[in-house]
């Protein structure tokens, strides 16, 4: 058996697709870094990022199947599931019998758990539109953390940008050392670990303790309920939240 | 700054039971490199501990009121802490906690200080300011105050994105009896205002784009459930009103919190939440699944049923209407089935452009069978457990948790947020019903 191991990047992923239609041979699976535990009777192939091959992949899924497609597949790889890539493959593969039609065919297992990855991302980037906290650091820079189940900073830049534009921001995902950086022009992506203790302007802890205040005193004693609160906003994401350290 | 934070938590303490804070629906774009923009789809910030979502900065300028409607906490016979904001005081909060992506935006309420015209002028000052001074274009929504000069009302609307006037109470006779110094028409006239001139609105800005906004997302209103003795049919039928005559958004529903005691206010001691969570569910079969208020209630059952949603309850009543069959029925037909939602009819009308659906089609394409598969038949057939008669659905589509139901039932009046059965308590929010 054979698994191909891609670099982790889209066009890595598009690429290793390319691949298997020019050798004709299909993996057990296309993952984006080797598995932890060798595995017995399985090969592991690299498959080196071309950016050429990648392009025709996006382009033959634009012209042929649609943007809409696109979208999934690429919010699909964002949800960084261990068998995304493959379901990816197998998705597309039926995208070049039905064109267009791809998507209404949403009681066939291979467009379901796309969708229902690609939703997944989107839910978590509508959630952290909203669950995103800045906090103000001298300099005048507005730094928020995150810790998401999904790689969504991408996602996540582009509403900031228009919305806090007269702000410089930085949008931090901690666990992956990945950051969208503002500067009320416009936004990149890029590496980014912190170096050292933030350091928060005088004014920030006034305002952190008026939004403490004023959460603490909209919930309704009489109407108290944690499972409710917390199907709501999950426990994992109350770490950056303002109001709930 | 102490001071900040003792008005603030006065001032969203007599807030948080309005329970409109909804900030969806406006355009508002942020073209001048300002601060903020509205989402077209609602962003909720956060969820109190009672699992309500937290989307705007909901917060009155001030509750030193000169009325005395005794339902209310801020009335002007209680002994409470009274707190005023200024609207720079306002501006400041708004934002820093928009900055922070605490909210999406304001929504200002606001006591009667001294009269209607001087409290309208101060709300007035505040949104100007923010829109103005702080080139803010975040979501705001306003109360407009019945009794103030249209002039006043007219001014504000072109900075705001939403207003609503409340209702209050479903009937003139409650508002008669609990707040005497509100007059039924002197609520009725702002609605009326704003309907003609957002309509106004709308037609200037079909002719140019240029033409300056006003209230783009529109008017709502807000009334309480359970100060008065008004049944559920009124209610529902005053609400279907509101939405034909004023093209009202949304109608809000905020069960009555016991405050006081007053001879003609129903001794209770907790919210009737389980009365509100049905009026919801129904108030969105009135506007997204074509139901009319008679359908669901009439002078014989004038209040909802507590064990069943009122979608169902109206299906067990008429069953002869089912079963529906999934590959052939229309939108409206299949949004009659109790457990299909708007959002599951649409899937339902896509998946079956491609090939007719079975029931595991429709499990596979997430349908939730719950409810559904007692009124459907796929290709013919039916596969409900039990054939479709009503007293052999109905034990079976109860929605009371089963320690409640039996011979004494606690009262409608009894119920605490725990006793809607989880299943149930997600569709008033959802509207997936
Ligand atoms: S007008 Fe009535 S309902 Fe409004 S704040 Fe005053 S007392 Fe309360």
């Amino acid at each position: 058996m054979l698994d191909f191991v891609y670099d982790g990047s889209f066009n890595g992923l598009l690429t290793a697709i390319y691949e298997i239609y020019y050798r004709r041979q299909v993996p057990q699976q296309l993952l984006s870094r080797s598995s932890q535990t060798p595995k017995l009777f399985v090969r592991e192939e690299r498959i080196i990022t071309d950016e050429t091959k990648a392009g025709k992949v996006y382009e033959a899924i634009d012209n042929k199947i649609s943007s809409r497609s696109l979208r999934h597949i690429y919010y699909a790889y964002l949800s960084e599931h261990m068998e995304a890539g493959i379901w990816i493959y197998h998705y597309l593969h039926l995208g070049w019998k039905l064109g267009n039609k791809l998507d209404l065919l949403l009681s066939d297992e291979r467009v379901h758990r796309i969708h229902r990855l690609s939703q997944k991302v989107s839910m978590e980037r509508h959630r952290l539109l909203g669950l995103l906290r800045f906090q103000l650091l001298r300099g005048n820079i507005y730094y928020a953390a995150l810790e998401p189940d999904h790689n969504i900073v991408e996602l996540l830049a582009p509403h900031f940008a228009a919305r806090m534009a007269d702000q410089n921001w930085v949008i931090h995902d901690v666990s992956r050392d990945l950051a969208a950086v503002f500067n009320r022009k416009e936004w990149l992506a890029t590496d980014f670990t912190r170096q050292h203790r933030l350091e928060l302007l005088k004014e920030e802890e006034y305002y952190q303790q008026l939004w403490q205040e004023y959460y603490n005193s909209m919930a309704i004693s009489s109407r108290i309920n944690p499972r409710l609160q917390k199907r709501c906003m999950p426990q994992r994401y109350w770490k950056h939240l303002v109001e709930m350290s | 700054m102490m001071e900040i934070l003792k008005k603030l938590k006065i001032l969203a303490d007599s807030a948080k039971y309005d329970v409109s804070c909804s900030s969806s629906g406006s355009k508002r774009t942020n073209q001048t490199g300002g601060l903020g923009n509205s989402a077209s789809s609602g962003i909720c910030h956060t969820w109190t501990a009672d699992g309500r979502c937290i989307s705007l900065l909901k917060i009155l300028q001030s509750n030193n009121c000169v009325y005395n409607c005794s339902y209310c906490v801020n009335r002007v016979s209680n002994d409470l802490p009274r707190a005023t904001l200024t609207p720079d005081e306002l501006c400041d909060l708004t934002i820093n906690f928009y900055r922070r992506n605490y909210i999406e935006g304001l929504f200002l309420s606001t006591a009667i200080c001294k009269t209607p015209d001087h409290t309208m002028e101060m709300l007035l000052q505040t949104v100007k300011k923010l829109r103005k001074e702080h080139n803010f274009h975040g979501y705001i929504h306003l109360k407009a105050i019945p009794g103030a000069d249209n002039l006043l009302i007219e001014a504000a609307g072109k900075y705001v994105d939403r207003m609503s006037v409340n209702i209050e109470l479903p009937s003139e006779r409650g508002l008669r009896l609990l707040a005497p110094q509100k007059k039924h028409e002197a609520i009725i006239k702002p609605m009326n205002f704003l309907t003609s001139n957002i309509a106004a609105g709308k037609a200037e800005r079909r002719k140019s784009r240029k033409a300056p906004l006003f209230v783009p997302a529109g008017q709502t209103t807000q009334l309480i459930v359970g100060a008065t003795s008004d049944p559920d049919l009124q209610i529902l039928k005053l609400s279907e009103n509101m939405y034909k005559r004023f093209g009202l958004k949304r109608v809000y529903y905020s069960a009555y919190v016991p405050v006081s005691h007053h001879p003609h206010l129903p001794d209770i001691s907790s919210p009737p939440l389980l009365r509100e969570h049905r009026i919801y569910q129904a108030d969105w079969l009135l506007r997204f699944y074509g139901f009319k208020a008679d359908e669901l209630l009439d002078d014989k059952n004038p209040n909802f049923a507590e064990d069943y949603d009122p979608k169902t309850d109206w299906a067990l009543r008429n069953l002869d209407y089912f079963p529906v069959e999934i590959n052939r029925a229309d939108y409206e037909k299949l949004l009659r089935v109790p457990g299909i939602g708007v959002k599951s009819a649409r899937k339902i009308l896509t998946a079956r452009r491609m090939h007719s659906l079975d029931f595991e089609d429709l499990k596979r394409i997430g349908i939730t069978m719950k409810r559904a598969q007692y009124f459907i038949t796929c290709k013919g057939k039916y596969s409900g457990p039990t054939a479709m008669e009503e007293h052999l659905l109905r034990p079976r589509l109860t929605l009371l948790p089963p320690h409640t139901a039996g011979p004494e039932q606690p009262s409608l009046f009894s119920f605490s947020s725990d006793v809607i059965a989880p299943e149930d308590a997600f569709t008033s929010v959802s509207g997936e019903i």
